[in-house]
């Protein structure tokens, strides 16, 4: 290496040659997104449920509507009595009959009733020939052999029949989860994409042809957010009455004052900036400056308020179905699940926290999308 | 000039005025009676400090700002007050060149769509397929690669981004474009290499450009005739050559002291000072002439009469009581 300080040939080829790896603008947000825990968890969580609500009732073997009055508000772990005969256990049902349930947890049939025995509080049923009781004197209920008064052994096992337990019609709550996560998603997608549209709408032409225009149209943006949302949602449902579509229509045409907001907020800063200015001197059309220009530039934010959206109409659809307004039965909804469990609360607590828990790990899904979504598309952040 | 051999300049502004409103009914008085006029092929330039109206001067000419007086004559028709979609097929002949290549171009769109705009936008190609050919002339044109065509905004240098913008402006081929400060924002070494493109075009394609710039020997470089610009209104305007060697208003005298000059030896014997204090505000402009709030040789009549511009021979315009 003697001549360190030799001038290397350089052509203007090497000096006009950008070396970094071409990464448009939606490969760096993607880069950004996929290097925080939490918004990929969220992603991850978002497309688990997604596959669990519309693959997931291919593997089913029940319907969403179907009702076995002989199996209602069977938890997914039973308490389960030895059986007598020795052919695997026995457990008690609400209404206060004796299921078979064999060794590894599968419900069988349910014992015949032999008589009653109202000076002991028991039950006698047949079970194989030999004569079980149900004593029902004191919580809680217990299996028993009438004639020594000693209670079988018992123990708890998990449900194999019904994953999730059955609800107070005897339906799977596991197969209606399923449905329920579905309307759910298929609700607020819908109702997200309405907004969407709708705010980007009213936002652009509000922001973009601003002046007397932008007065009236935000004006009326500021009535309409005055009352609750809740208030006009519950309202439309009145008047439409109760449904699918009511529901998307509600949230949809109502929810779109955010999504105006911040587009119209985008737009008024967009505007100005100099790049549609020279579009203006160049001569693209108001069309070409709106779509070209404004929208790419405003998508970022409109993105970010679309996944903070979604789980916002998916709890506003639970809620629905919770005060009893929403989805008509035999449909499920997340909802309309909560709202049929809280008549069992006590007795089957599982009924609610399920389809609760599911409602908790949407929105966290989304919250997480969001947040990351608002990070990744921040260029300030560029690494 | 005889009135009836009267050249038909490709633009000439008369008497144009912009003022903004600046709430309560006060208003800055952006750019008041400019008038100039620049001949096919020809360079004019605007100088002046930061602040004195050349930058809304130039975008009230484009009409990005609407003129509040005043007429604008591109090749002798009158454009000041047309709407925007009689202007749009005449903004094909009139282009500009932003100050900021960073701002000035969409990041969300490739080099390609960025060229191919203005093409798609006076219907020069139907498609954006068609427009490719002359995207990739155009970009060798300004010392960039075809390869550069598929990449965003963000991926390049400054200079390379002006070097889009200023394809983007002559991509159409126009008469006149104007550049608003195209330089300040880049450092001097690539400077120069945009100055140089923009003139070898020039003796190309016989194109005017309006140039606006705050470095007085850039402007001197580029420029055949210079308009000397001090908050908002004109106060001296020449041929290069003449204004350079023979400034008259104090004002240009003093931003000529101000320029640097490389030889100490030289600096050391100018014994003149530059211009001191600061440039009033616009929105309440000194009655009188604007300039003599700091003019060194301000006589009383300075603070009463706004002076007019007048011939001082050779082309020699100048607005200064010192002269009449």
């Amino acid at each position: 290496m003697e001549q360190k300080w030799e001038m290397l040939s350089s052509s203007n080829e090497d000096r006009e040659k950008i070396w970094s790896r071409s990464r448009t603008f939606a490969g760096d947000v993607w880069f950004r997104f996929r290097h925080k825990p939490t918004a990929l968890a969220g992603l991850v969580l978002i497309a688990v449920l997604m596959a669990f609500a519309f693959f997931g009732p291919l593997f089913t073997k029940y319907d969403y509507a179907e009702q076995n009055l002989t199996v209602v508000n069977i938890p997914p772990r039973m308490t389960v009595y030895d059986a007598p005969d020795g052919n695997g256990y026995l457990t008690i049902t609400q209404n206060l009959k004796l299921l078979r349930v064999d060794q590894d947890g599968r419900l069988g049939e349910q014992l015949s009733r032999v008589r009653d025995d109202d000076a002991r509080s028991m039950t006698i049923f047949d079970c194989g020939g030999t004569e079980v009781g149900l004593y029902y004197g004191k919580t809680p209920y217990k299996v028993c052999n009438p004639d020594k008064l000693t209670v079988y052994h018992h123990r708890t096992i998990w449900n194999r029949s019904y994953l999730l337990g059955t609800d107070a019609l005897g339906r799977d709550i596991l197969t209606r989860l399923m449905y329920g996560t579905r309307v759910s998603l298929m609700v607020a997608f819908v109702a997200a994409f309405v907004n969407m549209i709708v705010g980007i709408v009213y936002g652009g032409i509000s922001g973009y042809v601003g002046g007397m225009t932008d007065q009236i149209m935000m004006r009326i943006v500021d009535v309409i957010s005055t009352i609750p949302l809740t208030l006009y949602v519950i309202l439309i449902m009145v008047i439409m009455g109760s449904g699918l579509q009511s529901i998307i229509v509600a949230l949809g045409s109502v929810y779109w004052v955010d999504m105006a907001r911040v587009v119209r907020g985008q737009v008024l800063s967009l505007k100005n900036q100099e790049f549609v200015v020279a579009a203006r001197t160049i001569g693209s059309s108001t069309r070409t400056i709106l779509f070209q220009h404004l929208i790419p530039n405003a998508m970022g934010s409109i993105l970010v308020t679309v996944t903070m959206l979604i789980p916002s109409a998916i709890f506003m659809e639970a809620f629905l179905g919770f005060l009893g307004i929403g989805l008509q039965p035999p449909l499920a909804s997340l909802g309309t699940m909560c709202n049929d469990a809280t008549e069992n609360l006590r007795t089957s607590p599982y009924q609610l926290f399920i389809p609760a828990l599911v409602i908790v790990l949407i929105m966290f899904g989304f919250n997480f999308v969001g947040d990351g979504l608002r990070d990744a598309l921040d260029p300030k952040l560029k690494k | 000039m005889d009135s009836s051999t009267r050249i038909q300049h490709l633009l000439e502004v008369s008497n144009l005025t912009k003022y903004f409103d600046a709430g309560r009914g006060r208003k800055v008085h952006a750019v008041e009676h400019v008038s100039f006029a620049v001949d096919e092929g020809m360079t004019f330039g605007l100088v002046g400090e930061s602040g004195c109206g050349k930058s809304s001067c130039a975008r009230t000419i484009i009409r990005i700002y609407e003129p509040t007086e005043g007429t604008i004559l591109f090749e002798g028709k009158d454009v000041s007050h047309l709407s925007q979609r009689i202007l749009q097929p005449l903004r094909r002949d009139m282009q500009m060149i932003f100050q900021d290549p960073y701002a000035s171009l969409n990041a969300r769109m490739t080099v390609r769509d960025i060229i191919a705009e203005p093409l798609l936008a006076h219907h020069v190609v139907k498609k954006r397929e068609e427009a490719n050919e002359i995207v990739f002339r155009m970009l060798e044109r300004v010392g960039l690669t075809r390869e550069h065509a598929n990449r965003y905004a963000h991926e390049f240098s400054g200079g390379q981004r002006q070097r889009v913008g200023i394809a983007r402006a002559l991509v159409l081929q126009p008469k006149l474009v104007i550049c608003d400060e195209p330089i300040s924002a880049l450092d001097v070494s690539i400077q120069a290499q945009v100055v140089n493109l923009l003139r070898e075009y020039q003796d190309e394609s016989g194109i005017a450009y309006l140039f606006i710039a705050h470095d007085l020997s850039m402007v001197r470089y580029v420029s055949d005739a210079v308009g000397v610009m001090y908050l908002g209104e004109l106060v001296e305007t020449a041929e290069t050559d003449e204004l350079y060697r023979n400034p008259l208003h104090p004002y240009t005298r003093g931003l000529l002291n101000s320029i640097p000059v490389a030889n100490p030896k030289l600096a050391r014997q100018r014994n003149q000072s530059g211009i001191e204090g600061d440039i009033p505000s616009p929105i309440d402009p000194p009655a009188g002439c604007r300039f003599h709030t700091r003019c060194p040789y301000a006589k009383p009549i300075c603070a009463e009469e706004t002076p007019l511009l007048k011939n001082q021979g050779n082309g020699h315009l100048c607005a200064c009581h010192l002269y009449d």
